[in-house]
């Protein structure tokens, strides 16, 4: 069976492996990924519950020691339950679409079309994702993971 | 299911009867249906593995090979520059078996257009035989739009129908009202252009002058058409007569059974690859168009839904999609399927055999009457719309289900929208022409986990995609290429960026008399990025009437070449004195342009991925010094703060002082932001007041009336009543 290092994993999770490199994991799957990427996940964070599953950057599903199986971000920032959309207990920011920060008058969309929805989270204040929506328009729920055997 | 293929079933008198194609369809569909299998044992497979993998290849070589050839007669730039054009093989009831590289789109469309030819009683009312030719550029009933063109020629092995062979290319003139095709402005199928729905247009390896007639003057310039029907024919009579060969070879049950084989085997390999790749759950996302048709506007969005099971299936559920209309922004459901494979192919399954199979393993809900399967042939489905935006919610919803099984290089934002330009008209040299201009084929790449998109090397349609040299461009639409560069600060912001596309500008040539428009998108992000990467910057045209081009050259003044380091007005506005018309987004209807024109255009850029603050600072640098972001950007989204040497140029980073701006720009992000449930009580106000802009209020009105699902979830996210209505 494929197995690729450790290491080799970390610098992929790190961005930095050559991508000759990556191009061997494109084609040469390892089955045991998932638990490597746990366990270097795990040694990623500052805190001591069980990571689950990874949800996204900065984002992980964890088992506490009293049984709860919450969102927490990478600072300790906890954001209830998994099966609720983690977005409703994050900062959210509407920023107008042609700001002249992030995007200027001619790079932008037009403010009565869509505007950009950021969330952020409230530990750390990293922005854990970028809706361009329209006013209105529901928090959009990325990922509900089937963690139930 | 029998190992070989039953042929017959008990006639009246005892006596056996062929089945028809329609009954043997039938048939199949009603095993798989029921079974769960297309074929019950891989017994040739399991074998001789060997052999099975080598007869594999023989039939990808003569597909691939047939490709090659079918290059070089064609005269399209976009079939012989871009690669817009593939070949497949299929069984007799119209499955895909095998395909060659190029426009992975068309791995379903072409049997979709086998399977109407057979329901269709074609076999009886038409007829079959050897050195047929049929030709099909409705996209009701397979390919995406008129420009997409399939020649389908059956198979016969001793006089008996044993499949088919089909290539489709990409022609750039069809007739319609605009030139080049895809133009933004039709409110009618009718206006899309010449429209043949399986016709029988050759038989003994010969096509009907009478019908290169019609096309001939159907069509402003009929020479992509015609001689991709050329390159098509050839390319089909090739894997024809090497399939004859094969088939001598191996014998007629083997190749029958084996072809069986290719299908089912690649359906357990699709689901195998689910199991293992995709961590199981539900996941969603959303994709944006529009319609810009004057007084029509109106949001589309392309809600996907994805669920992945312990036990590898994969469905998709599109139910939120927007009603159809008579506008242009919509696709038929062929080609929704052609795009969701298209993209599965090169996200998922791009090791496995590129057949139906793959198709036949995924559960997909696209509802009856949605803008991605209208129930209405008169609509038009010139631009796809949220078909495309379909794909791309599909990838990323892939992608997280990647990401979290840990197979992070495969994690990827979105790639860029499809945009262009279209022209039409009399050339220099008197000679009519119309076509849409390919150079979009190299737009920029969606960011990776791992990875920026690359610059001006992408597209999500065609994989072995190209721009093509403007010279040969030249030839077949005369305008001028004044600048073709890379768009600075196009791709979306993010830990990677996304890749930058292309700007081009036109200029429109004296002694011609031309019209030119363009499409793309509405004034909208269409390009999301992913885990808080930014999206693509937004699409626009730039349109220069009455220019003084002629006194700069008197002049001595240098022409235009581009957008140029300026943070607001491209240089070209700023130093060419003309009428400038500045259109956001990218639908511009085909207008009259006098000689001295100028026309800017831009390609799709590729999503951002993951927060910008966490970009390394030495790729801010790079980026800014190779001239691919602004110091703007350096200093505004990733908070990086340069040195700079005695002569005040840029040398190096300051880390300390980035360190503490970035410090600083989450603060501040902390300091604008409110509560979630703060803004949603703040939007709820706002969606009770009826204080939400035309184009969504127009998109929720639709929606909330057509899919009972989403608006039941519309109407519970944010806490409003069960019979709520955009007032």
């Amino acid at each position: 069976m494929t197995s690729y290092s450790s290491q080799m994993i970390s610098d992929l999770l790190e961005g930095t492996l050559p991508l000759d490199e990556v191009a061997r994991l494109q084609r040469d799957k390892d089955l045991d990924r998932f638990t490597t990427v746990l366990k270097l996940e795990q040694a990623r964070v500052p805190w001591e519950d069980r990571i689950l599953v990874p949800l996204q950057e900065s984002l992980y599903v964890v088992e506490r020691s009293d049984g709860a199986r919450v969102v927490k971000c990478r600072c300790g920032q906890e954001f209830g339950d998994y099966r609720q959309n983690w977005k409703e207990e994050a900062a959210v920011c509407e920023r107008h679409p042609q700001d002249g920060v992030v995007y200027l008058k001619y790079k932008g969309a037009d403010p009565a079309w869509q505007m950009l929805r950021e969330f952020y989270c409230p530990g750390c204040g990293v922005q854990l994702d970028v809706e361009p929506v329209p006013v209105g328009y529901p928090f959009v729920f990325n990922f509900l993971p089937d963690l139930d055997e | 299911m029998s190992a070989d293929i039953e042929t017959q079933v008990p006639g009246a008198a005892g006596s056996a009867t062929p089945l028809t194609l329609k009954e043997r369809l039938a048939r199949t569909e009603r095993g798989i249906s029921e079974t769960g299998y297309y074929e019950a044992d891989l017994s040739l497979k399991e074998s001789d593995p060997i052999t099975f993998e080598v007869l594999f290849t023989r039939l990808l070589q003569t597909l691939t090979n047939a490709r090659e050839v079918a290059l070089s007669i064609s005269a399209s730039p976009s079939t012989r520059e871009q690669g817009e054009i593939i070949f497949g093989l299929y069984t007799r009831e119209g499955d895909a078996i095998c395909l060659s590289t190029g426009l992975m789109i068309h791995v379903h469309t072409m049997s979709r257009a086998i399977k109407w030819m057979i329901e269709n009683d074609y076999e009886t009312l038409v007829g079959f035989d050897e050195g047929d030719y049929f030709f099909n550029n409705d996209s009701f009933i397979g390919g995406g739009h008129p420009s997409d063109q399939m020649l389908i020629t059956p198979l016969f092995i001793d006089g008996r129908l044993e499949g088919w062979v089909g290539g489709l290319t990409h022609v750039t003139e069809t007739g319609a009202v605009e030139p080049g095709a895809m133009g933004s402005s039709f409110t009618s199928r009718f206006a899309e252009g010449l429209i043949m729905p399986c016709v029988k247009i050759g038989s003994g390896d010969t096509l009907r002058k009478d019908l290169d007639i019609l096309v001939d003057r159907g069509v402003r310039s009929s020479t992509s058409w015609l001689a991709d029907n050329r390159a098509k024919l050839t390319g089909n009579m090739i894997v024809r007569e090497k399939l004859k060969e094969l088939v001598a070879d191996v014998g007629l049950g083997f190749y029958r059974k084996i072809c069986r084989e290719y299908i089912e085997d690649t359906m357990r390999a699709t689901r195998e690859k689910v199991r293992r790749s995709l961590f199981p759950g539900r996941y969603r996302e959303v994709a944006w168009r529009g319609v810009t048709l004057p007084g029509q506007e109106s949001l589309l969005h392309s809600p996907c839904e994805l669920v992945i099971t312990r036990d590898g299936r994969l469905e998709l559920d599109y139910d939120g999609l927007p009603s159809a209309r008579r506008q242009p922004f919509q696709a038929t459901l062929p080609l929704f399927e052609g795009m969701l494979f298209n993209g599965l192919i090169q996200n998922v399954f791009y090791d496995l055999r590129y057949n139906d199979g793959t198709f036949l393993a995924i559960r997909l809900n696209v509802p009856l009457g949605s803008a991605c399967n209208p129930d209405n042939i008169q609509l038009p489905t010139t631009l796809w719309g949220p078909a495309y935006g379909g794909m791309q919610a599909c990838a990323q919803a892939v992608s997280r289900a990647y990401y979290a099984q840990g197979y992070r290089e495969e994690v990827h934002a979105s790639g860029p929208l499809t945009s262009g330009n279209l022209a039409g008209g009399v050339d220099q040299y008197g000679r009519l022409f119309g076509s849409q201009c390919f150079e979009f084929a190299s737009s920029g790449m969606y960011a990776t986990s791992f990875m920026d998109g690359l610059d001006t090397a992408f597209s999500d349609f065609n994989a072995e995609g190209d721009m093509g040299d403007a010279e040969v461009w030249e030839q077949q639409m005369p305008q001028i290429w004044l600048a073709r560069e890379i768009r600075r600060d196009g791709g979306g912001f993010g830990k990677f960026r996304g890749g930058n596309g292309i700007h081009s500008l036109y200029l429109i040539p004296e002694g011609t008399e031309m019209e030119m428009g363009s499409f793309g998108s509405p004034p909208i992000f269409s390009t999301a990025g992913l885990m808080g990467g930014y999206p693509a910057a937004s699409l626009r045209v730039w349109v220069g009437r009455n220019t003084n081009l002629s006194q700069m050259l008197s002049q001595g003044l240098d022409l235009p070449n581009g957008e140029g380091l300026h943070t607001e007005l491209p240089d070209f506005v700023s130093e060419v004195e003309a009428e400038w018309e500045y259109v956001p987004g990218q639908n511009y209807p085909a207008r009259a342009l006098p000689p001295e024109s100028l026309f800017s255009v831009v390609s799709g850029d590729g999503g951002g991925y993951g927060d910008p603050l966490e970009r390394r600072p030495e790729e801010v640098l790079r980026d800014v010094v190779d001239g691919l972001s602004s110091e703007r950007t350096a200093l505004d989204v990733y908070a990086v703060v340069f040195t700079r040497d005695g002569a005040q140029l840029i040398d190096g980073v300051d880390a300390e002082a980035t360190q503490a701006l970035r410090a600083q720009h989450r603060r501040d992000r902390l300091a604008r932001a409110v509560p979630a449930r703060e803004y949603k009580a703040r939007v709820r106000e706002r969606l009770i007041a009826g204080d939400i802009p035309a184009p969504a209020a127009a998109l929720y009105r639709d929606v909330l009336r057509f899919s009972a699902k989403w608006a039941a979830e519309f109407r519970t996210f944010w806490d409003l009543p069960d019979d709520y209505e955009v007032p």
